[in-house]
Order: structure tokens, then sequence, then C-alpha cells
């Protein structure tokens, strides 16, 4: 069994967001730190448990970004996946999904896979649209928001189960190789091994300059990012901690809701 | 030269969802861009009586296309009907619900028509006469500006909605002379991905549908433990309960069954108060039939104040002790 999972550098949550002077991305400085797209690492910890079950499991990480992204796939292999891959792209701004589906294909044409497995979404752009391209360009079946997955003994195909509306799940069977975007709550994603760390930092990645291959023609284009006008609806309560729980008291009781 | 916009519908079997009259609204505001002729799209098991209901209530021609084996939603099927039959009647925009059926074909359709794909739209405006639509990005901290000008010309634009974004929008009207639907029924052989039923969702019967006070932790409780301060909250509303976000409940600090959001419960409480939660899309989309709702997080950029009636920006596990205490005090006088 081959399983591939592409994964993203995104910036760390909680960093302090500035948008560049272009106003078509935003400004990262020194103090810029980046993180593995959490939906991604349950996408890597699912695939490091079909490996438990299936021992002759290999697993790929591939991702697109600059040169520090490779952090990200050196923490995949510090989880436990076999191979890595980059495709580099020091593009700076925004690279619309249809471009990374369409490069990861390029290098998946290549190779044997029986699963790709991608987070549901990306933390920063919120897209939900790579996994299903790359499927679509394979033309490979697809699952997305898949919450648990079972492989047949036979490996020819498998059962999952992805989220709906509500919280209520839909159960399919589906045919390998195919295509499933994880979403979180799947399994807990472990934390790299200090031996796994030790030799994921000697692994020569295997880097495939994006300026190689072919990029997709028909996309959108990023106009401007700016923040969200602050359309504050309701009342900022002010003064100590005291007179703000006072005051949201008085409140709630004159709408007895308290 | 007239443009053409295709929505695809949503429902549930028996009614069709609001989400299909936010994207008539969606629709409305590109036609007032560019003159466009509006068309309807609705795949399931009996579509007819649900085309016609739309068709009544938007004046719009409605094609209907009768497929075994999508009472529930099916993403192969949706995608061997929807290609073939886009391909045949190509429109220049596909409107897609942002729910998690539309969010797993619209990317596949943008790359078998040969278009391209914007998800979660949220806003649309004109400038320089480009249209732009807008999204979130982030965590909702960002919003960004996106358009098609690059586009090929007979290119189309998919573009999925995120819900809640436009009022809804049909015709007050019910003349059967409006009806306008193309029926047809289809077989699909679809042998890679088998229907095997459906999971019902942890939160079925658990009383945060019926709860009048919902309150809720998030990732700012940062310890398991802290989750009391959230009971604590509770315990001095009567019929109340406890919910939770998603990350919260991914870290086992808190049961699905209390997720509230799209993926969770959609709740409508008289009062909702969210501590330590910072809003992501499917929260809000949780939570906006709430009456009031009040917003306790020490981050004052999170963009659940913006939804709030009431914000507070206080850490939340210094904050709750002495709305509690206060509330005890002040208890006997009332």
């Amino acid at each position: 069994m081959k399983i591939l999972v592409c994964i993203k550098q995104v910036m760390e949550s909680g960093s302090p967001i500035k948008i560049d002077p272009s106003g078509k991305w935003l400004q990262y400085s020194q103090s810029t730190r980046f993180e593995i797209n959490k939906y991604d690492e349950y996408a890597i910890e699912e695939a490091i448990q079909i490996k438990e079950n299936f021992k002759d499991t290999q697993i790929d990480v591939i991702t697109v970004g600059p040169s520090h992204a490779s952090d990200v796939l050196r923490r995949a292999l510090g989880m436990g996946a076999d191979e890595a891959i980059h495709i580099l792209d020091e593009a700076k701004g925004y690279r619309p999904p249809a471009i990374t589906a369409e490069w990861i294909t390029a290098f998946v044409k290549k190779e044997t896979y029986d699963l790709i497995f991608t987070g549901i979404m990306s933390d920063d752009e919120m897209n939900a649209q790579t996994g299903v391209m790359i499927s679509q360009i394979l033309d490979w079946p697809c699952a997305t928001a898949v919450i648990k997955e079972e492989i047949s003994n036979d490996r020819k195909k498998m059962r999952i189960e992805r989220e709906i509306e509500g919280g209520a799940k839909d159960i399919f069977d589906i045919t390998l190789p195919c295509v499933l975007t994880i979403q979180t709550g799947i399994n807990t994603p472990r934390y790299p091994s200090l031996s796994k760390v030790l030799r994921a930092k000697k692994k020569t990645l295997q880097i495939i300059p994006a300026k190689t291959l072919k990029t997709a023609e028909q996309i959108p284009s990023l106009e401007t990012i700016q923040f969200p006008e602050k359309t504050t609806r309701g009342i900022v309560l002010k003064g100590s901690s005291q007179d703000k729980a006072k005051a949201l008291l008085n409140i709630l009781a004159s709408k007895t809701l308290v | 030269m007239t443009k053409k916009i295709t929505i695809i519908a949503d429902h549930d079997g028996k009614n069709i969802k609001p989400i299909t009259w936010e994207l008539f609204a969606f629709a409305k505001k590109i036609q007032a861009h560019e003159k466009a002729d509006i068309y309807f799209f609705i795949i399931g098991e009996n579509t007819k009586e649900l085309a016609q209901d739309i068709s009544i209530h938007s004046g719009c021609k409605t094609y209907a296309m009768d497929v075994l084996g999508t009472n529930n939603y099916h993403g192969q099927i949706y995608k061997k009907i929807l290609i073939p039959f886009l391909t045949k009647n190509p429109a220049d925009y596909i409107l897609v619900p942002h729910t998690t059926s539309g969010m797993d074909y619209a990317p596949a359709l943008s790359i078998a028509l040969k278009g391209s794909c914007i998800t979660a739209v949220e806003g649309i405006h004109n400038k320089d006469n480009v249209l732009h639509f807008v999204r979130a990005m982030f965590g909702r901290k960002i919003q960004a500006d996106l358009s098609n000008k690059n586009l090929g010309a007979s290119s189309p634009q998919v573009l999925t909605l995120q819900a809640g974004s436009f009022k809804p929008f049909k015709l007050d009207q019910n003349d059967i002379k409006n009806i306008n639907i193309i029926h047809e029924a289809f077989d699909c052989l679809e042998k890679e991905m088998i229907y095997k039923g459906c999971q019902p969702s942890p939160s079925k019967g658990s009383n945060l549908a019926k709860a009048e006070v919902i309150v809720s932790g998030g990732r700012g409780i940062e310890e398991e433990e802290n989750y009391k301060y959230i009971e604590m909250l509770a315990d001095i509303f009567p019929r109340s309960a406890t919910g939770a976000s998603r990350p919260i409940c991914d870290y086992g600090w808190a049961k699905y069954s209390q997720q509230v959001g799209a993926t969770g419960t959609i709740i409508s409480p008289k009062l909702y108060i969210a501590c330590g939660i910072s809003g992501a899309t499917q929260h809000l989309e949780g939570i906006r039939d709430s009456q009031f709702i009040v917003a306790i997080n020490s981050d004052p950029d999170a963009p659940i104040f913006q939804v709030a009636d009431i914000c507070i920006i206080e850490d939340l596990t210094d904050f709750i002790p002495i709305i509690v205490e206060t509330a005890k005090k002040k208890r006997p006088t009332n």
C-alpha cells in the first residue's frame, strides 16, 4: 500500500497579521512563525495508523511552498512518514488551489499511489478545494470531511464515514485508489518522536522546482486583502471586571434572561 | 451578450433548503451587474414537486433530474450527472451552496468544466466594472476580494456561497402558470462509491436544541480542567446547557454531542454565551439563530465580537468567577 499525504505550512494562528503595502498579501517578518496546517496533522496520523495495520505500507508526504515549508515535511517524517517531496515555489502571494492541485497531480501521475489524503481545508486560506481538485484531475473517487475509515482486507475498497450538516455521518464504500480529505477529530495526532526527528533531520527531501511544472490557467485573481470592517453591532462593556460583571447581569436581568 | 447563471438547488428530499433562496439572491446581485438569465438545477429521487416549488417562487426555468440513489447526497453521482449536464448546457456562473455537499463537488466541477472556483463567498461588489467576490481567510481576520477577470470567455465561474451571507429571496407568488420545468429521469451506474447508510449525529436528543440558555467554551479555556468555568457559568441560569466549539471536542475536552456549529448542533436559544471562542465560520453558522449573544474573549479582534450583542474583553478564567460571585450577591435582593 502506498499513501500520499498532501500537507501545507501555514502561518501560526495567533501570529500578528500585517498586510503587505501592495494590499495583495500578508507581510511576513522575522518574527512571523509558521506551523503545519492542523487538518493535515490528522491526515498524516491516519496514514500512520493504516501503516500500523498494513505493515508494508509506504507513506510519502508532499508540500508546495517556499523553502521554509520543508519544516512541515520534516515534522511529518518525525511523526512516521517515509519519504518527503517538496514542490518548491518561492513566489509570494496567493496561489489558488487549482495550481497546487495541478502540480501535485503532475507528481502523482509518475507514481502509483493507492490513497491520497489531504486535510479538509487549510487554516489560512480556508478554500477546501485542493483534495477534490486532485481527485477530479486523476479521475479518482473522492470523499470529503472523512471522520472514519477502514480498509477492506483485500485492500480494494474502504468503508468511510463523512461528516454532514448537524454532525450526522454518511457511510460509503469507496474503491481504491481514491482521495480522502480528512476532518479533525478522526484521531489524535501523535507528536514526532525524538528518534524519528533525528532521522528526519538527515533525510534528503525530493525537491521539484515549481518552475518546471505546467501551471493551471483558469484561476481566480486575488484583487485585494483587507481587515474586515469592524461591524460590532453590540455593546462593548467597559470598566473594571466587576463593573462589567454587574453591567452584564443588569442587561440580562432587564431582558429576563437571568 | 446575455450570460447564464445556473443555481444548484439544495433540498432534503421534502423541502427546498433556504440556502437555495440565498443563492437566488446572490444570482440577482450578479444580474444587477450584467445581463443574465437564471436557471435552477435539482437532483434527487423525486424532484418534480420540488422543482415546481422552485419554479413558482423564482419564475425561472428549472431542470429537475430524478436519479436513483440520491435521496442522500452522493458525491460521485452528483459529479456524473452535473458534469455532462453543464457541458451540454454551459453556464457562465454556477452557484453552489457552501455546505458539506457543495464543498464536495464544486471544486471538481471547475476542473472538469475548465473553469475557476471560489469557495465560501460572503459578499459581492462591483469595482471598476469587475465583479469582486468577498470571502474570509485567516480565521476570519482577513477578508479577500477575488475576481475572475483573467478567466477565458467560455470558462464557467464556480462559486460556493456561505450560508447566511444574503437574505433569502423568493417571489411571493403561487401562480402555477409560472411553472417552467424540464423533468427527466436518469440512470446512473456508480460502482466506485456505494452508499451504506447514515450514522445519526451524536447530538441527537441532546439538550442543546431545547435549552433556553447555552454557555459554550472554546480554545480560550486553554486546559481541559478549565471547562469547569463553563459549567459554573451555566449553573446560574435555569434551563441551561453547556456547549463547546469544535476544537475542544476534537481535543476530547468536551463531548461531540455538545458541539455547537454547522457540523454539530445548530442552536436557537434565548441567550448564547460564547467563552473563549474566536468565531470560526462553521461556529457562527450554528449560532446565527440565537436571540441574544454574549461573547467573552481576551482577544479584542476575535471575529465572535462582530456578531455578539454584548462584547466583553476579558480572560474567561478570571471573569467567570466574578460574574458568578456577583450573581450570587444580587440574587437575595432581587
